[in-house]
């Protein structure tokens, strides 16, 4: 990913995206919003080059264009890589993958949408619901598109390997980067809108995490195969997972 | 500024503008911060009782936002009491609306953590499930986890406020431990005499327990450790 904000021009004030002290100091200089005919390439242009503009513009009412551009682009661009997590297993998982990592992720971000709000304040952000969605859009976007990125290395591993075990720690493995990346322009984004106690934020975070984790227990298999599409059985994910790490290696499996 | 939009400066905890609200003699405020506790703390009650049954989440939605305006309102003298004796400066109507916007904060980030409970639920082994004991352990775990984290913000948000309008940060803190421990005292004990609130796996769902003033929750935690260390 290039560096957040880099300036195109050198007599533009560089905005600082420093974390904020104890006590918020004057806020950084903001960059224009995008342009009001600014396409999808320039929004995800702005998405990797220049987040401050997309804050800028997430601000703006009638913004819901460009927070549609980007929540549709994280939908198809986890729909993309959940496609090359069903190769590990092909069939119908094929379709089903792409379709849970995609839904999914949805319903995590729907989940923690209101405790961010919240949490948000609580950090003394000075925010709306409307920009607190487009941050979302554009964290999730940002995560789906590194993903992406990923994704021919995954396909390469997926099919030179019969471990679930060895895929599913993989994906994890890409998807926490990727993720930590949308987190830090969260942060950034944050940062613009004068969050003063980041403590708030990042127990938020940690939920998100949680949450996102346990989705892909609860959504099980994704991986590997079953009879059924979803799971009968309720089990938290780090239980999930240490059965399947000491299952060892094997292509199909009723419980991933 | 209109009732609803003050919910979010609360919860910015921005004491300036936050403090003048304390003299205001408009009700209409004192019943947002009501109605908020009322929708908040039912919305999460419902949550965290539906593991058990659904009559017992409608208890529970019931019980929660109780056990909050019993302790406010039983602590309501002894509060302003002490704010007085203490130096605070505080009037009675100004400390209980203190103390209503500290439980309406809590409120806001429990209600806030709903859907995440939720989720929480959905992945916990129901109640006819062989594994039900962990589904009641991970319940009570992740209910104590969020209360306690709605408590210390709200509380934490109170010790901004109380710094802001007395006369001294030790004033504030002096005060603020002494509503803190007459809260929590009698907070739990009230929990104890509401209970349950999740419902153990082998009791009915009830809405209070057979004679629920029988015994106390202090008297409760001594015995289990006894037990513990005997």
């Amino acid at each position: 990913m290039n560096t957040p904000n880099t300036p195109n021009d050198p007599a533009t004030p560089t905005p600082s995206i420093t974390p904020p002290s104890a006590v918020p100091g004057p806020p950084p200089p903001l960059p224009a919003g995008l342009p009001a005919d600014a396409g999808i390439a320039q929004v995800l242009e702005a998405l990797l080059k220049h987040p401050l503009q997309l804050v800028m513009e997430l601000q703006r009412k009638g913004s819901a264009r460009t927070a549609v551009a980007l929540a549709l682009t994280a939908f198809i661009a986890l729909a993309v890589y959940g496609v090359i997590i069903g190769t590990f297993s092909g069939g119908s998982q094929l379709f089903l993958a792409p379709l849970k990592v995609s839904l999914g992720s949805v319903v995590s971000v729907l989940i923690c949408l209101p405790s961010l709000f919240i949490f948000a304040c609580l950090a003394g952000a000075e925010i709306s619901l409307r920009g607190l969605v487009g941050a979302l859009c554009a964290m999730m976007a940002l995560t789906a598109l590194l993903l992406v990125g990923f994704a021919p290395v995954a396909w390469v591993f997926s099919q030179s390997t019969d471990s679930i075990a060895v895929m599913g720690t993989l994906h994890l493995f890409f998807w926490l980067i990727a993720l930590a990346f949308g987190l830090r322009l969260l942060t950034t984004l944050m940062s613009v809108w004068r969050v003063s106690d980041r403590l708030h934020l990042r127990v938020w975070k940690f939920i998100f995490v949680l949450v996102c984790l346990q989705m892909t227990t609860a959504l099980r298999p994704i991986i590997g195969t079953s009879a059924d599409v979803l799971p009968r059985e309720k089990k938290f994910f780090v239980a999930h997972w240490v059965e399947n790490l000491f299952r060892g290696a094997r292509t199909s499996s009723v419980a991933d | 500024m209109h009732f609803a939009s003050r919910l979010l400066v609360l919860c910015r905890g921005d004491s300036a503008r936050i403090a003048p609200w304390l003299d205001e003699r408009d009700w209409r405020w004192i019943a947002t911060c009501a109605l908020t506790i009322t929708a908040g703390c039912a919305l999460y009650g419902g949550v965290v009782g539906l593991w058990r049954a659904p009559t017992q989440a409608l208890y529970t939605a019931v019980k929660m936002p109780l056990l909050i305006f019993l302790t406010c309102g039983g602590n309501a003298l002894l509060n302003g009491l002490l704010a007085q004796v203490l130096g605070a400066g505080l009037s009675f109507r100004q400390t209980s609306v203190a103390i209503l916007m500290s439980f309406t904060v809590a409120s806001l980030i429990l209600a806030a953590l709903s859907p995440v409970a939720l989720f929480l639920l959905w992945n916990t082994p129901p109640l006819a499930s062989a594994t039900r004991g962990v589904g009641h352990s991970v319940t009570l775990l992740s209910d104590v986890l969020f209360v306690a984290y709605a408590g210390v913000v709200a509380n934490r948000r109170l010790l901004a406020l109380l710094s802001r309008i007395c006369a001294t940060r030790e004033v504030a803190r002096r005060v603020f431990w002494s509503w803190l421990a007459g809260n929590l005292f009698l907070g739990a004990q009230l929990s104890w005499v509401l209970r349950p609130f999740i419902g153990s796996p082998g009791l009915p769902v009830q809405f209070l327990r057979d004679d629920p003033m029988r015994g106390n929750f202090y008297e409760s935690v001594f015995n289990a450790l006894r037990h513990l260390f005997s």
